[in-house]
């Protein structure tokens, strides 16, 4: 634990926008590798290309309910995903898409999902944002977060059960953090010393709520209670999520117990897309649009030598592509039909 | 009682010993079950044996142990969770509900959870140590619920419902504990989950009924039987899937029903079979549909007005007297 966030537990300090703490005596910068950093912006870009095409769809009336977007979450999705190994176990939220197609999640599945189809993960029994695949790791919440913070320990619980060296990595928001769930999986992941990543994605609103009415304290903070490390990252710097993630993945697999990583972003949309955001002040949309996180980091990779401006606008219309061809593909897939659905209860 | 003997609670030890030795993926989770060996000692011994590994102590969490059995049993484990009382299963009701209970309808995943839930009233323990919680969880589709009788039930019941792949709600009678026993040594032979048992035969009348209730039934029909009156007794042994054909079977045979349990009568789990059987037998039945169950109040601590609440031996005597002379 850095002395800084001793610190900040003493003060109580609140959580300010776009905050970013020095990662602690751990941090390390690892060597930029252009071929993760090319896949991390493809993937970057498709979950921004996937999330504008749906909410185009949303407006059109295609959609059977709301959607729910990740804008400027691009970064935490990507960037812890691209930490883990495709054998590891991953609980994300509704904001997550990224971490999804870093594992190979189609990006019509998650339209068809959106859209009841007989062709979702589900095959419509589950609908909108619950789309995860167990074949990819991914767990398949349902509405009540962050109910995948038990789940997720669970999963670390059977990998050290076993001896294997995976770990278990869980997304909430802020808002999740003030569910006894969190507390619950957190402390349990603590004392029987579980290998699991807290992510808490600091996106400033829970639905309407801000954070002032969430917690006294930032959230990287609370770690100190439970024992565990703690750290706070720019969550919209994907290389800064990467690393941290990378830092605790890497204790996990070393049976050095769990971590929590507070990234801090906004959500530049409403809670789901029905959803205005008037409670939002003008601002601080002002403010954050400066940090879109693809760009900075199509920025960033111009900046390293990796790609020229025209490679990433190339990557992103192939991303823009792709989400054009998602939606033909999900609208034309078929509704399922009803089939002894009270035989499919029971395993 | 005899070297030998068995009682109900050896029989959910033992049967969770035999699954735990044959199958290393069954481990137990809960609070106290480890060094302490459970508040009631169903797990003593369990520690020393299968180790901390195995045996896992938690904090005071039950959503959060809950919702780890989910996470375990989806990366291959079959996690067998015990409540000290059913009565705190109440704090993990969402993490079973909407976690586990529709996991599998809605993904395909199975679920292979076990939860040991001591239940039931007659101990004086008061309104929030004493409850009956079929009922909260029979209306969740997904979950399997099964409530043994007996003690080779006990252990039948308990060794299926560790290897079924869906979660199962496993009610222990914590009244029926030492209460009831078996001459040893115990059959540890599966029970199938979903078949009644027909607990003693008669032509009367039909009392369909199960978990310490059972013996109530069969106290009172010890009695009416030296007064010429015949009583079949259906123990339905599982309530979620319900083997309503053995129930329809005997009704059939009586044309009168009587159903009883201990838990609140209004949406007991009692109205649930009453309904069946008269949607399924009406042609075949004398008399209405009767339950006896327990009094729509809390449980109260004290003896008598514990007593008063539930249903007296005498109370099933006269109503099951009346349903088979009318």
């Amino acid at each position: 634990m850095s002395k800084k966030h001793s610190d900040r537990a003493q003060e109580g300090e609140q959580a300010q926008e776009g905050e970013q703490a020095q990662a602690g005596e751990q941090a390390q910068a690892t060597e930029p590798d252009r071929d993760l950093y090319l896949r991390i912006f493809r993937v970057m870009a498709l979950h921004r290309a996937v999330e504008d095409r749906m909410v185009s769809m949303y407006r059109q009336g295609e959609m059977l309910g709301s959607v729910y977007t990740g804008h400027w979450h691009e970064a935490i999705a990507v960037g812890s995903a691209a930490a883990l190994r495709q054998d590891d176990f991953l609980c994300p939220i509704h904001r997550d898409l990224g971490a999804h197609l870093w594992r190979g999640m189609e990006p019509w599945q998650v339209m068809a999902s959106f859209l009841g189809k007989a062709t979702s993960p589900t095959g419509g029994r589950d609908g909108t944002l619950h789309y995860g695949r167990l074949d990819l790791g991914i767990y398949n919440l349902p509405s009540h977060i962050p109910d995948n913070y038990p789940v997720a320990i669970g999963g670390a619980f059977a990998f050290k059960y076993r001896s294997e060296d995976r770990v278990a990595l869980a997304y909430c928001g802020d808002g999740s953090t003030s569910r006894g769930d969190f507390h619950e999986a957190v402390n349990i992941a603590a004392v029987l010393d579980l290998p699991c990543v807290f992510v808490v994605e600091n996106n400033q609103f829970a639905y309407s709520t801000p954070l002032r009415l969430q917690s006294r304290t930032d959230f990287a903070t609370k770690a100190v209670a439970y024992g565990i490390p703690g750290e706070k990252v720019d969550g919209t710097d994907v290389v800064a999520v990467y690393e941290a993630t990378d830092r605790a993945v890497r204790r996990a697999r070393a049976g050095e117990g769990p971590s929590l990583i507070e990234c801090v972003t906004m959500r530049m949309h409403g809670h789901a897309e029905h959803d205005p955001a008037d409670y939002v002040p003008r601002e601080m949309f002002e403010e954050w649009s400066a940090k879109d996180p693809v760009e900075l980091f199509g920025a960033r990779l111009q900046e390293l030598g990796f790609a020229s401006a025209e490679d990433v606008a190339g990557m992103r219309d192939e991303a823009r592509r792709i989400a054009i061809e998602a939606r033909k593909k999900s609208l034309s897939d078929p509704m399922p039909v009803p089939d002894r659905e009270e035989e499919r209860v029971y395993a | 009682m005899p070297e030998n003997d068995v009682t109900y609670l050896d029989a959910i030890s033992q049967a969770l010993m035999a699954e735990m030795e044959a199958d290393d993926s069954v481990f137990l989770i809960g609070e106290d079950v480890g060094q302490f060996g459970g508040a009631f000692k169903v797990t003593k011994g369990f520690l020393e044996k299968f180790g901390e590994r195995r045996v896992v102590d938690t904090p005071i969490a039950e959503s959060g142990f809950t919702g780890l059995a989910a996470g375990a049993a989806l990366n291959g484990l079959r996690p067998v969770v015990e409540y000290q009382f059913a009565d705190f299963i109440s704090t993990a009701w969402d993490q079973i509900t909407n976690v586990i209970a529709r996991h599998y309808y809605r993904t395909g995943d199975p679920m292979p959870i076990t939860f040991r839930c001591p239940f039931g009233a007659r101990l004086r323990a008061g309104p929030t140590h004493s409850q009956s919680i079929e009922s909260y969880f029979a209306h969740t589709p997904g979950l399997k619920i099964v409530a043994p009788a007996t003690v080779e039930d006990a252990a039948g019941l308990l060794r299926s419902a560790i290897r079924d792949n869906n979660p199962v709600l496993y009610l222990e009678s914590k009244y029926l504990y030492r209460r009831i026993k078996a001459p040893g040594p115990l059959s540890l032979d599966l029970v199938p989950i979903g078949k009644a048992r027909i607990a003693r035969e008669g032509d009367r009348v039909t009392v369909v009924t199960y978990s310490a209730s059972v013996h109530q039934a069969m106290e009172a029909a010890a009695v009416l039987a030296e007064e010429g009156i015949s009583v079949e007794i259906v123990d339905v042994r599982t309530l979620v899937p319900l083997d309503i054909d053995t129930i329809v079977r005997s009704v059939e045979k009586t044309g009168r029903a009587v159903v009883l349990h201990e838990a609140p009568r209004r949406l007991g789990y009692g109205a649930e079979i009453a309904a069946e059987i008269q949607e399924r037998c009406f042609w075949s039945l004398d008399q209405p549909v009767t339950r006896i169950a327990a009094r729509n109040t809390p449980i109260p601590t004290s003896p008598p007005l514990e007593d008063a609440m539930l249903p007296s031996t005498t109370e099933v005597i006269d109503t099951v007297r009346k349903v088979a002379t009318s």
